[in-house]
């Protein structure tokens, strides 16, 4: 019962965090068809921002620059750079933001290192949040979940609710149109691709603080979140929601699980020979752990590739 | 490069610098192929300053063979792919003498590597020292005449623990295990397994995870809360380490940590006072040197002998012993002679006596059981905590038995 | 015609002739070389003439390498007996089969969806070999040795070599023999129009499956390669540092020409061989070359060489000539530029230049590049970038004027050429 509650309570925490990365993601490539590969390097560069500010000056400060900064960087890459290989296809578009992650990688590696740095949150944040069956689960922790649901509803109430949003959804309905009637589209697409950057440097900057900061961190959760983006539907943003929480709570409960297909094999008597075999029947659930949502996300590729709530094209 | 042009540099000047007439005397040209770009990197470069270290002492009091020591580097990118492509540039480069510390695969290829040129080249061989890979496979079924190993392995460091921590009273009689899957992890895994009983104690579960993937380590302390142990062994390293334990921290688990790499760089910042109380097992600590190593250290490289950096030392100083035992004459190495050497050299050092077990190469070294605490003589990562010694415990207790799998040929 | 035979003629002489006189560090680059030619070249067919972007290729490549270990375990324990030299065979088999049953799945999506499935499935490799030890021998991998047969003992890089040039040159012969079918036809046909190919009775999900393990079997001889040369191979092959680089060397090499992806890989391979132990900041340089040739040079290099061919005669050399000494300017003041600039970061943010400071006391001492000393925080010192960078831009628009007009004269005669020629065939046709 307890590794049930802890264990929900922390595959939403992270799944929240994956959810404030991968939003961003599933709008961009919404509304441009553009999978940006970089944008795991946003939540990077977010990180590293917060820390030198947070370093230098203050905290709280690093983590209303880092988004501020980053986005602008989002809003230069799309103005500057996409734009300019539009014309040449999704292909070259993808390739870019590809190359650009590269960079990314590669610049933070130049200034701080090729190592973790010690980004972390202040002291009077590290306390226990309420405590359950005798542990302490950590405030900053719920302190993500709240920025991330803040961000959820923010999107949300911006896209159903007012005027910009309204003229986001219907550039990414039919751009031609939405020109037509007068409507900056080039502008909103540089303003949703500014957005989504924005998220994610904010993302990277309040976990940051609570995960590792290193220059692999771009590497290790994009493509934990491309498998969100898919998982859920490209362009989906509850759909986004849900697969992150799906994968979060996946995550945190397959550690405690030692199923194979061994244990499944005894079921009807094949336990000892799938145990002899070895190899593929004594993996067990929690040692592939990180394996599994990436056959999740090639299973709803190839199934479902409108994922649980994307539209079918 | 700048390696090499520093060997040519030396190389040039000891050719101008001998009498004409003399012999041309071949120079020890060392090879050191390690991490020194990629996520391993800031292990890999303090094996090489460490290195360093030692063959310039070597090289102030004349070097060997009549000419100074060459040290060349290269970057093997953190993967055995680059490691392989610069183990033929070495031996393209004459190298004698090959060595790495920073990863159990990268060695275990380079191993292979020297094996098969030894094979093929008669005469010409190259000689491997680990200075800091621990996978039991490398002195198990892949030892070989020219390897040696001068690190400790998991059972070394896994007996040191229990018998200290036993002694002090501290490891109580349930043992959770907690390891990456990997070489290395199981190896863990089974040396904590078969220490239960002579540490008395029952493991009351073990737990294998992935390498350097896991962001949240929140379920495993949950895993570790229901199990109810009272000492985890974990031979975490990196960020396996530090998330483990800070989470710990987060949740407020109650359990001390015997661990193997709690005193790699960085690891005690950024775990602050989580990390109190808890064990290391390591082949060195400064706070029982009264030498004068850690200054001469820090005025050679800027910092006290850290983490990985004193096992090097000893391991090259012990390669010094060696050499002073054969003479070439100023003519051709042979690295035969010189491996034979290396089996039978000793070092004293101020945690005890390093030699050689002939049967598997594996260097007998003493293991070191600390405890992290408050205001030590050497505070480490610039915090108000670093290792207090527990227990020094001598080669010949710590040593683990040759493995079977161990069938060295020797040469004629 | 007679032109580009003559010159891959040269090319093979000088591949052969010259190793042999060259350093075995040379001879493994050279390998290494070959290996990442033959896969861009494979990684082309799907991308550069079937369309298909795939950034999962290193599940092929990673195949491949691994069924040769184990054929040559078997050969080293005396299992079976197989001539060493046809040791690729073994990859080229798993490739294909691999290949199959993978792009079977992978062909039924198309676009960012058929990227992101084979980018799965080669994470799929990634995470499940380190744990099966038997098929991929867990995270050490796989290790074995070469056997010698008949009289050669391969156990020289040099005759590595030759085999690997051997395999390459017979493969890309293939490859090139199969744009000349009428199915290489077809490959290019998918590309630009998958519905019409499906109109005229085509198969579109079989043909694409055929072209995906044609192309995966090539991989698994590049894969088999790279096994034979370096004896050992582990789960690090299906990594996307592994997928990141074919599809960074056939772009920067040009996917539109047959022999772009080759050059693309050859230049990199060299260039990471010799940089990579001058600055440890060369991976930067790649990908910022890379994003360059994106943006401005979409066809690559190769690309770039074939436009020269394709204009050969009407090309003035002293106009061009002109353009291109200027814009060579241009290029090496602003390279220089960056690369000080660079340099210079990366020994200031360096640990070691920090530990140094910590020594002093938190001062800043000088630094060396480029075999001077150079003072941090003196103007001196960036005053050569700077004025590097604004020589640089200031010659960059009359660099672009002069290359822009050059190319527009050449296309105009070009143009002309043409209009002329279709006139006198006319003229012809009129008057018979």
């Amino acid at each position: 019962m307890e590794f049930l509650i802890i264990s929900t309570l922390n595959g939403v925490t992270y799944g929240l965090l994956l959810f404030m990365v991968s939003a961003g993601l599933t709008l961009i490539f919404g509304m441009m068809g553009v999978l940006n590969f970089a944008h795991a390097s946003f939540y990077m560069l977010g990180a590293y921002i917060a820390y030198t500010v947070a370093t230098t000056i203050n905290f709280w400060l690093g983590l209303l620059v880092a988004p501020i900064l980053v986005g602008l960087l989002g809003i230069f890459v799309e103005r500057n750079l996409l734009r300019r290989v539009h014309a040449y296809g999704h292909a070259h578009e993808l390739l870019l933001t590809f190359g650009l992650a590269f960079i990314f990688e590669e610049l933070i590696k130049l200034f701080y290192g090729d190592f973790p740095v010690n980004y972390s949150m202040p002291d009077y944040l590290r306390f226990p949040a309420f405590t359950i069956f005798g542990t302490d689960y950590p405030f900053y922790r719920v302190f993500i979940g709240l920025v991330a649901v803040g961000m959820f509803v923010f999107l949300y109430l911006l896209l159903s609710h007012t005027r910009a949003g309204l003229v986001v959804r219907a550039a990414e309905r039919l751009p031609v149109m939405a020109e037509s009637l007068g409507h900056n589209v080039p502008l909103v697409f540089m303003g949703v691709f500014g957005t989504g950057a924005a998220f994610a440097g904010l993302a990277g900057a309040v976990a940051g603080a609570f995960f590792p900061t290193n220059p692999n961190m771009a590497i290790e959760l994009g493509v934990i979140v491309f498998v969100v983006v898919v998982v859920g539907g490209l362009g989906s943003l509850e759909g986004s929601l849900a697969a992150s929480l799906l994968i979060g709570l996946f995550s945190s409960f397959a550690v405690g699980l030692d199923w194979s297909l061994a244990g499944l094999l005894s079921w009807v008597g094949l336990g000892d020979w799938a145990r002899s075999v070895g190899g593929l029947f004594t993996l067990t659930l929690s040692s592939i752990s990180g394996t599994v949502p990436f056959l999740l996300m090639l299973i709803v590729l190839l199934v479902r590739p409108a994922g649980l709530m994307g539209e079918r094209n | 490069m700048k390696g090499k042009t520093i060997g040519l540099v030396l190389g040039a000047a000891v050719a101008f610098g001998l009498p004409a007439g003399a012999a041309q005397a071949e120079a020890l040209k060392i090879g050191i192929i390690e991490s020194l770009s990629g996520p391993q990197t800031s292990t890999g470069r303090l094996f090489a300053a460490a290195a360093k270290f030692v063959v310039d002492e070597i090289n102030k009091n004349g070097g060997f063979n009549g000419a100074p020591i060459e040290v060349i580097e290269y970057d093997n990118a953190g993967g055995t792919t680059g490691a392989a492509d610069k183990f033929k540039q070495a031996v393209a480069d004459g190298v004698h003498i090959v060595l790495q510390g920073a990863s159990s695969a990268i060695a275990g290829q380079i191993t292979e590597d020297v094996r098969k040129h030894n094979i093929r080249n008669p005469g010409k061989e190259v000689m491997f020292i680990n200075l800091g890979a621990e996978a039991l496979e490398l002195t198990g079924d892949k030892c070989h005449f020219y390897h040696f190993r001068f690190t400790t392995t998991a059972p070394m460091r896994v007996n040191a623990l229990v018998n200290a921590m036993k002694k002090a009273g501290e490891l109580g009689t349930r043992v959770y295990s907690i390891n990456q899957n990997y070489s290395w992890g199981r190896d863990m895994e089974e040396a904590t397994k078969a220490a239960a009983k002579v540490g008395g104690y029952e493991v009351v579960a073990t737990v294998l995870h992935e390498v350097n993937k896991i962001q949240d380590f929140s379920p495993y302390v949950a895993k570790i809360k229901e199990a109810n142990p009272d000492t985890v062994v974990t031979g975490n390293w990196s960020n396996d380490l530090l998330l483990l334990m800070k989470a710990a921290g987060d949740a407020g688990l109650k359990v001390r940590f015997a661990t193997t790499f709690l005193d790699q760089v960085g690891n005690i910042a950024n775990a602050g006072n989580t990390a109190l109380g808890h064990y290391v097992a390591h082949p060195y600590n400064i706070e029982a040197d009264n030498s004068d190593f850690p200054e001469a250290y820090k005025a050679a490289t800027g910092h006290y002998p850290v983490y990985i950096e004193p096992q090097t030392v000893n391991a090259v100083r012990t390669l010094g012993q060696a050499l002073k035992t054969v003479d070439f004459g100023g003519g051709d190495i042979k690295v035969s002679e010189i491996a034979k050497a290396l089996e039978k050299a000793s070092l004293d050092t101020p945690m005890g006596k390093i030699t050689v077990r002939a049967e598997d190469h594996q260097a007998v070294i003493p293991v070191v059981v600390s405890k992290v605490i408050e205001n030590p003589k050497y505070p480490v990562d610039g915090t108000k905590y670093g290792f207090g010694v527990v227990e020094i415990i001598p080669g010949p207790d710590a040593i683990y038995p040759v493995q079977e799998a161990c069938k060295m040929e020797r040469p004629a | 015609m007679l032109a580009r035979i003559a010159l891959i003629a040269g090319l093979l002489i000088v591949l052969i002739a010259v190793p042999p006189f060259l350093g075995i560090g040379w001879q493994n680059a050279l390998t290494n070389m070959l290996i990442a030619s033959l896969f861009a070249m494979a990684f082309n067919l799907l991308v550069g003439q079937a369309g298909l972007l795939s950034f999962g290729h290193a599940a092929f490549f990673g195949v491949g390498a691994f069924a040769t270990l184990h054929l040559m375990g078997a050969i080293e324990d005396r299992i079976i007996a197989f001539p060493t030299p046809l040791l690729p065979l073994a990859g080229a088999v798993a490739g294909i089969l691999v290949g199959a049953f993978a792009g079977y799945f992978a062909t039924m999506r198309s676009g960012v969806y058929f990227a992101l499935v084979t980018l799965a499935i080669a994470e799929l490799f990634h995470s499940l070999a380190p744990h099966w030890d038997g098929l991929f021998g867990g995270e050490a991998g796989l290790s074995s040795m070469r056997m010698p047969w008949a009289g050669l003992t391969f156990g020289s890089p040099l005759q590595v070599y030759y085999l690997a040039l051997g395999w390459t040159v017979v493969s890309i012969f293939l490859l090139w023999a199969y744009t000349r079918t009428a199915f290489g036809r077809l490959t290019l046909a998918l590309r630009d129009n998958e519905q019409r190919v499906r109109f005229m009775g085509y198969n579109a999900h079989t043909t694409k499956v055929i072209i995906f393990s044609i192309s995966a079997m090539f991989s698994g001889i590049a894969g088999a390669l790279l096994a034979v040369s370096n004896e050992t191979a582990n789960y690090s092959l299906f990594s996307t540092h592994v997928s990141a680089q074919v599809v960074l060397h056939t772009f920067v090499g040009g996917s539109t020409v047959f022999f772009g992806p080759a050059i693309g890989a050859s230049i990199f391979t060299l260039f990471a061989f010799y940089i990579s132990e001058v600055t440890r900041t060369w991976l930067l340089y790649q990908g910022l070359i890379f994003v360059l040739v994106m943006l401005y040079a979409p066809q690559g290099i190769g690309g770039l060489v074939q436009t020269h061919i394709q204009h050969w005669s009407k090309i003035s050399w002293p106009e061009l000539g002109r353009a291109y000494a200027v814009a060579a300017a241009v290029a090496v003041c602003l390279t220089s530029a960056l690369v000080f600039v660079v340099e210079s970061f990366a020994i200031i943010f360096s640990p070691e230049y920090a530990a140094v400071r910590g020594r002093l006391d938190g001062a800043w001492p000088p630094f060396k590049l480029f075999g001077l000393e150079w003072e941090v925080f003196s103007p001196f010192t960036w005053i050569i970038p700077l004025g590097l960078l604004a020589v640089g831009l200031l010659l960059l628009p009359t660099a672009r004027r002069m290359l822009r007009e050059t190319w527009n004269h050449i296309l105009e005669r070009a143009e002309a050429a043409r209009i002329a020629k279709s006139e006198i065939q006319l003229a012809g046709a009129v008057e018979s």
